[in-house]
Parts: structure tokens; C-alpha cells; sequence
């Protein structure tokens, strides 16, 4: 599906007209567009270092991944609106470089990843997860396998570690 | 006197050719600015977690103590990644960098973060944090510390994100003031004459 006259519709809409005239404004975007990233990065790796047991292993899991939650959909929320803002600038660039469409692909998976199967497996993380003699600990038959649970923690990071270098790639193409 | 010493040090550093070479590679300078901007991730991000904590908005019902020590780990991890990487992209483009006002705002805006983190390492390191290691809201000191830490970060990503652009580059023409901000020193000579 040829998707260039959406770029063209964009980089004539009034927007790109107001992101073009400013840099001093591009840039307090793009900074607002980086520490949105690391709002999402540090909340994300903290829930699936956690889950890995690499991090906090005594806090049980269910605690972190509820205080990580807002703020994820926090970051995206200013990750998307900022990125549209920078997009409208150099909407005809984008619309022929394939780093942007591999960033758009991966932050959809990852946005469908974390809503889904991330949500559903951190839900149900077994006692392994938890500290030792935890009240939070879920019986036997309600938790899932340690491996499902640090294999959702693996490609969810792989996941957004894709997307970031992918996105700073735009840059440089 | 530092403008000048500061533009020896940056030109004879340019005089390497492994400085020359690693600002043209095809790659290897993309690579080192990446993996430069991804570490934020993992030091400010984990950072971030921290400074959450201390202000009382985030992780309210896990102590303090545990997150400041379990995450100054990976944090200080990110952080050596994050400082040797930026000597890197320094060591490729010296000139420019020393002669870049928004370079010299990131570096006294850094020195003030790491102040602040040392006041905020020694508070939380004490024994009277026993006192509110639990609490959901801690003291007013810490909680300024660590609104002056998230504040003083962001604006070091604003000034890092700044340094792309020319608009006070040493070759445009600008007030006096400004050339001596930026260690324009052959620009200032010129005003001078």
C-alpha cells in the first residue's frame, strides 16, 4: 500500500508550516521527545529487570510493575504527540526511509506488547518472582512458568531496544 | 586565558588522526552516538526511579533504601557506558565542541547534577534515613534534592540536544559577549582589532 500521500498530506498541513519556522521550539520537542524515551526505558527495564530477577528480586513483582504502569502510558502519550510534532517537520524525508518505517513498526508491536501479552504474563508471574514466603505469592495453578515470564521480559526488551536504535538511525540516513 | 588553553587542549586533540578518523567513519560514529543516547536510558532511566522515590510520587510503598541502593548498580553501569561514550564523541569533533555554547552549559550544568547527587548520596546514605525510609513522602530536603536532580537532567538532554544546531556557532556573526561564552577565540581577536 502506497502510503506517501499521507506524508504529503502532512507536510502541507498547518503543523509542519509551524514545526518548519521554529527550531528554537523543534528542539524543546525533541528534548521533550528524549526524556519521554527515558521515562518509557527506565520504567520498562525496571519492571522486566525485575522479572528477570536482576534488579530489586526481594520487592515482589506485582508492587513494581503497578508503580511502573502510569508512567509508561505517561511516556507514550508525549513520546507520540512529540513525535508527530518532529515528523511534520521533515514529513517528505521520512516518507522514503525505511529506519522510520522500522521504528513505526517495532513502537506499534512493542505499544501491543505491553498492552497484551506483557500485561497478561506479569499478571500471572509465579512464586519465583516473588520473595520468598511472600503473601503475594498466586497458587500452583494460577502462575506461569518462570521461563514464559523471563521470556516476555527478553523480547519485550529487544522489542523497545529496537525501536530506540532504530529511531536514532533516522538520524543518521 | 581558559578560552585560549581550552582551544589548544581542543586543537591538539584534532591534531590525532584517530580523532580525524573516527568523526568520518561511516559507522563507528553513529554507533558511539547511539549506544550514547540508549545508555541514557539505563542511567537516567534508573535515575529516574530513584528521584520518583525520594520525591514521594512513585514506589510510595517501597522503602527508599531499597531502591536508592538496589538500583545504583545498573545506574552507575549506564553512567561509565555514558561518560565514555560522550569522551568519545568529544575526542571526534574537539574544536567544534569546545567552541560550542551549549556544549559548555551541558558540562556546568553536569558539575551542578553531580553536586547535587553527592549531597543526595550522603542523605541517603546516613542513619537518619532510618527515620523515613518508609515513609510514603520524605523530608523536604531530600524531596527538593531530587526535583533539582530530574530538573537539572533534563536540562542537560535539552543542552546535549542543542549542540546540533549553529545557531551560535563561532562562524556566525555575534555580539562580542557571546563569542567569549562560546571560546570563539580567533572571532574575538578579530573583534578586538
Amino acid at each position: 500500500m502506497d502510503v506517501v500521500f499521507f506524508f504529503q498530506w502532512l507536510d502541507g498541513s498547518m503543523l509542519a508550516e509551524f514545526s518548519k519556522s521554529s527550531s528554537g521550539i523543534f528542539a524543546v520537542v525533541q528534548t521533550i521527545h528524549i526524556a519521554s524515551m527515558v521515562v518509557l526505558g527506565g520504567m520498562l527495564l525496571l519492571g522486566d529487570l525485575r522479572m528477570l530477577n536482576v534488579v530489586l528480586p526481594d520487592v515482589p513483582s506485582s508492587l513494581v510493575i503497578e508503580n511502573t504502569k502510569k508512567w509508561i502510558y505517561l511516556a507514550l502519550v508525549f513520546i507520540v504527540l512529540s513525535g508527530i510534532y518532529e515528523a511534520s517537520a521533515i514529513a517528505m524525508k521520512l516518507a522514503y526511509n525505511s529506519f522510520f518505517f522500522a521504528k513505526m513498526a517495532g513502537l506499534s508491536m512493542g505499544i501491543v506488547f505491553i498492552l497484551s501479552l506483557r500485561s497478561a504474563v506479569y499478571r500471572r508471574a509465579p512464586g519465583l518472582v516473588y520473595p520468598e514466603g511472600s503473601s503475594q505469592t498466586l497458587s500452583q495453578s494460577d502462575t506461569l512458568r518462570p521461563w514464559i515470564v523471563k521470556l516476555v521480559a527478553v523480547t519485550n526488551l529487544l522489542i523497545w531496544f529496537g525501536v530506540a536504535s532504530s529511531g536514532r538511525w533516522i538520524g543518521f540516513s | 586565558m581558559l578560552n585560549e588553553l581550552l582551544f589548544r587542549f581542543a586543537s591538539w586533540l584534532d591534531t590525532f588522526q584517530s580523532s580525524t578518523d573516527l568523526h568520518e567513519a561511516l559507522y563507528m560514529y553513529s554507533w558511539v552516538e547511539s549506544a550514547h543516547v540508549l545508555t541514557l536510558m539505563l542511567f537516567l532511566g534508573m535515575l529516574l526511579v530513584i528521584d520518583l522515590r525520594l520525591l514521594g510520587v512513585a514506589f510510595k510503598n517501597i522503602p527508599a533504601s531499597k531502591i536508592v541502593e538496589r538500583l545504583d548498580k545498573p545506574m552507575m553501569i549506564g553512567f561509565i557506558v555514558m561518560v565514555i561514550s560522550g569522551a568519545l564523541l568529544f575526542y571526534a569533533i574537539p574544536v567544534r565542541s569546545t567552541q560550542s555554547i551549549w556544549f559548555r552549559i551541558k558540562v556546568v550544568l553536569l558539575i551542578a547534577a553531580g553536586v547535587n547527587a553527592f549531597l543526595i548520596r550522603k542523605m541517603t546514605r546516613s542513619s537518619a534515613m532510618k527515620a523515613w525510609d518508609n515513609d510514603p513522602v520524605p523530608p523536604k530536603r531530600i524531596r527538593v534534592g531530587a526535583a533539582l536532580s530530574l530538573g537539572l537532567w533534563t536540562l542537560v538532554i535539552g543542552a546535549g540536544r542543542s549542540m546540533a544546531y549553529d545557531w551560535w556557532d563561532c562562524t556566525k556573526e555575534l555580539p562580542y559577549f557571546m563569542y567569549w561564552a562560546a571560546g570563539c577565540v580567533n572571532e574575538m581577536a578579530a573583534f578586538e582589532q
